[in-house]
């Protein structure tokens, strides 16, 4: 009763008003406004990529998670050289587009290697984008921990696996986690830029679907929904994983 | 125990410590004393091969600090209990054991809770340091130090962040723990903990040793510097 009072109904009457607006702005418009041709005509390709859209964002969470701990690990390196590698680089995505990192994945980098791969060239341009974020993910979670911890995990002798498995990653999940599903979210959002490369994600379901049924609004709205569907329960699971899971 | 330095250097953007020339042999039980930035923290984090000094020689009992060998062999308590804040008293204690030094779970669980028993934690085996006092917490750092077994156990200024009451039981902890016949270096703020404890005195300076030799140097001064310190003390 009590959750219900104090977390469900605001959140359902907060929700509510927002959908009460888009109600407002699609009646108030004058044309005529449909999801049916959408849905029935349409509705595998949109599925097939919003289930795409979903696959491509976890393994680029995954890359992204892995390249970055490297790019991390690397940023601590004794050889100024390397130091200076992933400064540089971090730089250069910064200020980056995503689509141009992504055209010149699939129509310049790739092809000089001999790789015509589009969606892999994709999907490798999204997680060298995302790698540098999730570096400075690791670097504020692990320099959260005190120097004098590091120096009685020293002492005690754990290896540096122990260390991250036992005493460093429990500590910093905690703290890595928000802006880990900060990233994760870009990710989602990001990857809508593979339809350049005609990937069969999301945005490129929908946008066929509109080329051919001239729904260009219905196809935005279905679109935009769509990734609230991703984006929302998962921000939900993050704060459930905090409450819960870490205490 | 047995002390030996040889024209130890040590600086962080400025020096620390200046050339020391040291040699001790015989004591359990060395306290180090000194104002702050005296250098003293310093040497314990040297001798105890927490830091690497920027230049000289160092053994202890005749062992390389920098070795495996001898890193197994000492204990240490630091300022601020410096406890992994997400493990239970008893974990933080016997996944040390565990991991490090060959006890199987059940040992290693068996042993972290007898030395906390030692030091009046058996009621708190189980909480998280955030849950205890910081009185608490710094006697259950102790009996993680001493859980290993160490030959030589390492102090640094392990009651300056507590109120004399906690003070005094940390220190009483200490005391009731020299029975296991452990050989002690410390630093120190706590002037009666030093007469009691110690039986030997490193007073050190603008990091220089300055005096040192039994507890009565501190009762009989002979440089200008230690009879300041211990005029504030």
């Amino acid at each position: 009763m009590k959750f219900l009072l104090k977390f469900f109904i605001p959140y359902l009457l907060a929700s509510l008003t927002f959908f009460a607006f888009l109600a407002f702005v699609i009646i108030a418009r004058d044309a005529s406004f449909s999801f049916d041709n959408l849905i029935t005509i349409y509705g595998n390709l949109i599925f097939t990529g919003f289930f795409n859209t979903i696959l491509v964002s976890i393994i680029t969470l995954f890359g992204s998670l892995i390249v970055g701990f490297i790019l991390y690990i690397l940023s601590l390196s004794s050889i100024r050289y390397l130091v200076a590698l992933v400064d540089v680089f971090t730089e250069i995505i910064y200020g980056t587009p995503l689509i141009v990192m992504i055209i010149l994945m699939a129509f310049l980098i790739g092809p000089a290697f001999d790789n015509f791969n589009r969606p892999f060239l994709g999907i490798t341009g999204l997680i060298l984008y995302i790698a540098p974020l999730m570096k400075n993910v690791f670097k504020s979670g692990f320099s959260s921990i005190p120097k004098e911890q590091y120096m009685a995990m020293d002492l005690f002798g754990f290896t540096s696996f122990q260390r991250y498995q036992y005493l460093i990653i429990p500590q910093v999940i905690r703290i890595l986690m928000p802006p880990l599903m900060n990233n994760f979210s870009l990710i989602i959002k990001g990857s809508a830029l593979l339809y350049l490369l005609a990937f069969p994600e999301l945005y490129y379901g929908i946008s066929i679907a509109q080329s051919r049924s001239f729904l260009f609004v219905e196809g935005y709205i279905l679109l935009w929904m769509l990734y609230l569907v991703i984006t929302i329960p998962l921000s939900q699971f993050t704060k459930w994983i905090e409450k819960k899971i870490i205490g | 125990m047995n002390i030996h330095l040889k024209n130890l250097v040590h600086r962080y953007d400025i020096e620390v410590i200046s050339n020391l020339n040291f040699d001790l042999t015989g004591y359990n039980s060395v306290a180090i004393i000194g104002a702050s930035g005296s250098g003293k923290s310093t040497l314990l984090r040297i001798l105890s091969s927490l830091e690497k000094p920027s230049e000289g020689e160092v053994t202890m009992n005749g062992m390389d600090i920098d070795s495996k060998a001898y890193r197994k062999k000492i204990g240490f308590v630091f300022q601020n209990h410096n406890l992994f804040p997400h493990l239970t008293l008893e974990r933080n204690i016997s996944l040390i054991l565990e991991k490090t030094r060959g006890f199987n779970k059940d040992e290693a669980k068996q042993t972290a809770v007898k030395y906390l028993s030692m030091v009046q934690l058996e009621d708190q085996v189980y909480k998280l340091p955030k849950n205890v006092s910081g009185g608490q917490a710094q006697r259950a750092s102790i009996a993680r130090a001493f859980s290993l077994n160490p030959d030589l156990v390492f102090m640094d200024e392990p009651t300056s962040s507590l109120d004399p009451v906690l003070t005094y039981e940390v220190l009483s902890a200490v005391k009731a723990l020299r029975v296991l016949g452990k050989n002690f270096i410390f630093v120190t703020h706590v002037m009666s903990f030093v007469k009691e404890f110690a039986d030997y005195v490193i007073f050190m300076d603008k990091g220089l040793i300055i005096e040192h030799g039994p507890p009565s140097i501190l009762t009989n001064p002979q440089s200008d510097a230690l009879k300041r310190y211990i005029s504030y003390t």
